[in-house]
């Protein structure tokens, strides 16, 4: 039930809580622009009187300043000193955000407008959490709240030691709705929910640590999210014990001395003979349709009606039905089964060899026509294999055993039980391939690259600097330091495709325009990236992430040494996500800066633009 | 066993020079006269209202004395892994705390992971305010500091990483205790399964200690634990009541307060009444 009421301004809304003695407060707002503005438009109309605390916060972020130089002369430094509000979310730089942080745990603000991610992780609670709406932001459009997610948030209010009740507070919004909230609060906690999945890195290091595909298999198997296989497992084995002991205490109260496989081989033959039955035609229709489907195709002369008269060159087939060209050139679409007759040649399907084709049935039609099959010949290959199967059945005891009347009735009579020991065994296979699968598929792959030999099931020599390599998508990575490309590159090249790979696909990092020189060595990279993606399409992976040139153009400028403010400036992207992504593409240049034993130039090259690109305020 | 009541602060309290503390008192208590002081000039309200808000307000101050959940959470780590489910903010790192006290004043080791390199680095400060630092290091992807110390604290990826590392012959790990902060992250959908690999390949001679947010199958989670591991996991719930008890208002446009629950912890009629109006609205104006 939403109860939409309109969104009341940052002020008045802080002005209410402040009327009810609820401030200080976390406000929760779903976009990081929203939270800026309500900050920004909170200061302006509440300037706070309180003077002493204005000079408490500003002698405090003096102090800060000193030790965290890079948040000197933020934008929203006034905002924070003159109305005591601040905002709070991903775009700002950690060292911003901890300032808040403390502000806030110091008592000297009344409000943060925060963005819900800010809820997971750090602890800066408040008397009030405020949220105006029931809904959360996502990437194209709105979800509702978890129980979990609201559990985050309203964690925040009351602070410990400081206040005697905490409160959550539904403030007017568009997205407001009284009654969801009320149900997520009493909604008990979500489950955890295994993300287990295999990965290069793990499966190279994992098989290089115990040397075969068995291990790797084992270790997947353990996962929580294969908790239940285990149970699933144990309770299939024992189910499976427990019909083979049915089956041989069977046999031998009987004193049959026949192994159990007699009994699983009746299973299968059975299983096989009922399969061949359902093939075989039971009755004429069927055996025609059956070789109208063989016979009729493209090129083929027809006839329709059941004399066979009409004659029709067929051009297409599709879902039983039939299209084609009459002999005066009209075309003719018909159901497959109304088709009397075929002739035997196949002509090409172009305007004189139609004609040639229809000439040619109309002198020689009789000679020409297929002989449509007889009920008895049409099922002669599915008879055979019965008397086959027959056979098998009655051979399957040995010969020479005593009493072979009594243990052929107890192999009949296991047979069922039979049947469930080889279900209970399909279960099981078919459980361990679905864990298995996704590591066999990257196997496969890394073999193609020669990072593993697949047959030995061992790692290679290049297997194992690629393990090393604790980064996103190390394959694409690792070819192209196999091809050499790092050896060529220009520092900043090498910076931009770092920050290219290591960036979230479409976040936007501005419009920088690239060098020609970048555009080129991003494209070879892309190169090595296609052949990657293509083989790993081939196995059924899904396709990788594309580059991000935009986070390509702003590590370039900042790897070439521009001041924060000027890439910041030039960009426009938030602050925080340049500091993410830079600090993210240095990460990963440090890994490459590893490999200094097998890549030499590349691990130099990479070390020293890492040094470039995790410079101050990235740290 | 004693307790001690400076470990209640928070980071950043710490991380100011010892020599300035005064001057941080006095600014919190600026602070704090404010919000009295504001209490005073209050809108005039009705009866349904004052008992919502009802001993609003800040406490006398008492001195830190840990919850019965963080006792019996030491007292578990003792002989066994253990799993804490608690919202933030409950006290779970104090748990970590003490337990990395006991170890390191006993010559042992431990390491201290957590999910975001923020967390990591405001940790790697309060432990050095806290126990010393010589005593303690850091492990970041971009960040190497006192890798020797006896208590290391670092990202998940990074412990993981010198797992897979030992297996293949590298180094030991050497620690006798490690703590998986914010372990809820093996839910997360990118970097989940790095936490699972973590606990699958932690030797069992290793003590695990999990901090996690609530989560609604705990148990399940410690028994998976215990199988994987083959040592026995406590699981030990967050205080039963919020530290601070909570309250639900919905605030209308025309600055009214309103409980969101009635006593029997029902949706608040009148809301009722105002969303259906609102959907009566809706309705006509189409």
């Amino acid at each position: 039930m939403k109860l939409r009421m309109p969104e009341m301004p940052s002020a008045t809304l802080l002005g209410a809580l402040d009327g009810y003695n609820l401030l200080p407060a976390i406000v929760f707002l779903p976009t990081r622009r929203r939270c800026d503005q309500a900050a920004s438009e909170a200061a302006l109309a509440r300037r706070d009187p309180n003077e002493s605390r204005r000079d408490a916060r500003r002698e405090f972020m003096r102090e800060f300043v000193e030790q965290n130089p890079e948040v000197r002369g933020h934008r929203h430094w006034d905002t924070i000193i003159r109305g005591g509000v601040a905002s709070h979310h991903a775009g700002h730089i950690p060292a911003w955000k901890l300032v808040i942080e403390k502000l806030m745990s110091a008592g000297l603000l009344d409000a943060i407008f925060a963005t819900a991610t800010v809820a997971a992780g750090v602890d800066f609670p408040a008397r009030t959490v405020v949220l105006t709406g029931a809904d959360a932001r996502t990437g194209n459009g709105w979800r509702p709240l978890t129980a979990s997610e609201l559990q985050q948030m309203t964690g925040r209010a009351g602070r410990r030691g400081r206040d005697n009740v905490g409160f959550v507070v539904a403030a007017p919004g568009l997205h407001q709705d009284p009654q969801r909230i009320a149900q997520l609060l009493k909604a008990p906690p979500d489950s955890l929910v295994s993300q287990f999945r295999a990965t290069y890195t793990t499966l190279l290091n994992l098989l290089d640590a115990y040397g075969s595909f068995a291990s790797v298999r084992e270790i997947a198997e353990r996962s929580f999210a294969y908790r239940d296989f285990a149970h699933q497992f144990a309770q299939l084995e024992r189910s499976r014990e427990e019909t083979e002991h049915k089956i041989n205490q069977a046999l031998k109260e009987a004193a049959c001395e026949i192994p159990m496989s007699v009994v699983l081989g009746l299973e299968r033959l059975l299983g096989i003979r009922a399969r061949l039955q359902e093939a075989k035609p039971q009755t004429r229709a069927e055996v025609f349709h059956r070789w109208l489907n063989e016979v009729v195709k493209p090129g083929r002369v027809v006839g329709v009606g059941r004399a066979g008269r009409r004659l029709v060159m067929v051009t297409e087939k599709r879902d039983g039905n039939v299209r084609g060209f009459r002999e005066d050139g009209s075309s003719a679409s018909f159901a497959q089964e109304r088709i009397g007759r075929v002739y035997s040649p196949v002509y090409r399907l172009r305007e004189d060899d139609i004609e040639r084709g229809f000439e040619e049935i109309r002198k020689r039609g009789k000679e020409l026509t297929l002989v449509e099959p007889r009920l008895r010949d049409a099922d002669a290959e599915e008879t055979d294999a019965l008397m086959i199967v027959d056979d098998a059945i009655e051979n399957l005891l040995p010969p020479n055993i005593p009493d072979k009347q009594r243990c052929t009735e107890i192999v009949w009579e296991l047979h069922t039980t039979a049947e469930d020991y080889e279900r209970v065994t399909r279960r099981i296979a078919a459980l361990r391939e679905e864990v298995w699968l996704p590591f066999e598929k990257r196997a496969k792959v890394l073999a193609i690259f020669g990072y593993l030999d697949y047959e030995a099931e061992k790692v290679t020599d290049r297997g194992r600097w690629l393990a090393d390599l604790h980064i996103d998508r190390p394959l694409l990575v690792g070819e192209a330091l196999e091809s050499g490309l790092f050896n060529s590159l220009e520092p900043k090249q090498v910076a931009g495709i770092m920050a290219a790979l290591t960036a979230d696909e479409d976040r936007d990092y501005g419009e920088l325009e690239l060098d020609d020189d970048v555009v080129s060595s991003l494209s070879r990279f892309e190169d090595t990236g296609f052949k990657v993606s293509a083989e790993e399409w081939n196995h059924g992976l899904d396709p990788a992430p594309e580059l991000n040139f935009s986070a390509a153009g702003a590590a370039v400028r900042w790897a070439s040494g521009a001041e924060w403010s000027q890439v910041v400036r030039e960009t426009r992207a938030e602050e925080g996500d340049l500091f993410r992504m830079f600090s993210r593409t240095g990460e990963a240049l440090l890994q490459i800066a590893g490999l200094h034993r097998t890549h030499p130039q590349a691990a130099q090259m990479a070390s020293a633009v890492a040094e470039m690109v995790l410079r101050e305020p990235i740290r | 066993m004693t307790f001690v009541r400076r470990n209640s602060r928070k980071t950043w309290d710490k991380r100011k020079p010892r020599g300035r503390r005064g001057q941080e008192q006095s600014t919190r208590k600026a602070g704090h006269h404010e919000a009295n002081e504001r209490s005073t000039r209050v809108v005039p309200q009705s009866r349904e209202v004052k008992r919502l808000l009802e001993g609003i307000g800040t406490p006398p101050r008492k001195p830190f004395q840990p919850d019965e959940f963080q006792v019996e959470a030491l007292a578990a780590l003792e002989f066994e892994d253990v799993l804490v489910t608690a919202p933030t903010g409950s006290g779970k790192t104090w748990i970590a705390r003490e337990e990395i006290r006991r170890l390191l004043e006993s010559g042992r080791r431990a390491w201290y992971t957590s999910p975001l390199k923020a967390l990591t680095n405001s940790k790697y400060q309060e432990f050095i305010d806290e126990f010393g630092a010589e005593r303690v290091g850091i492990l970041t992807g971009d960040r190497k500091e006192n890798s020797d110390a006896p208590l290391i604290v670092g990202t998940t990826e990074i412990y993981r990483n010198q797992l897979f590392d030992s297996l293949r012959g590298g180094s030991e790990v050497s620690a006798d205790l490690v703590v998986l902060d914010e372990a809820h992250y093996l839910a997360d959908e990118d970097r989940g399964h790095v936490w699972e690999e973590a606990i699958i390949l932690t030797p069992p001679r290793i003590r695990l200690l999990l901090l996690s947010a609530t989560i609604g199958n705990a148990h399940e989670f410690a028994a998976w634990l215990e199988e994987v591991r083959g040592v026995r996991c406590g699981v030990i719930g967050g205080p039963t009541k919020r530290p601070v008890p909570l309250r639900a208002a919905v605030l209308l446009p025309d600055k009214r307060l309103l409980p969101l629950l009635n006593d029997a912890g029902k949706l608040n009629p009148e809301i009722e009444i105002l969303a259906a109006d609102n959907a009566d609205r809706r309705r006509l104006r189409k």
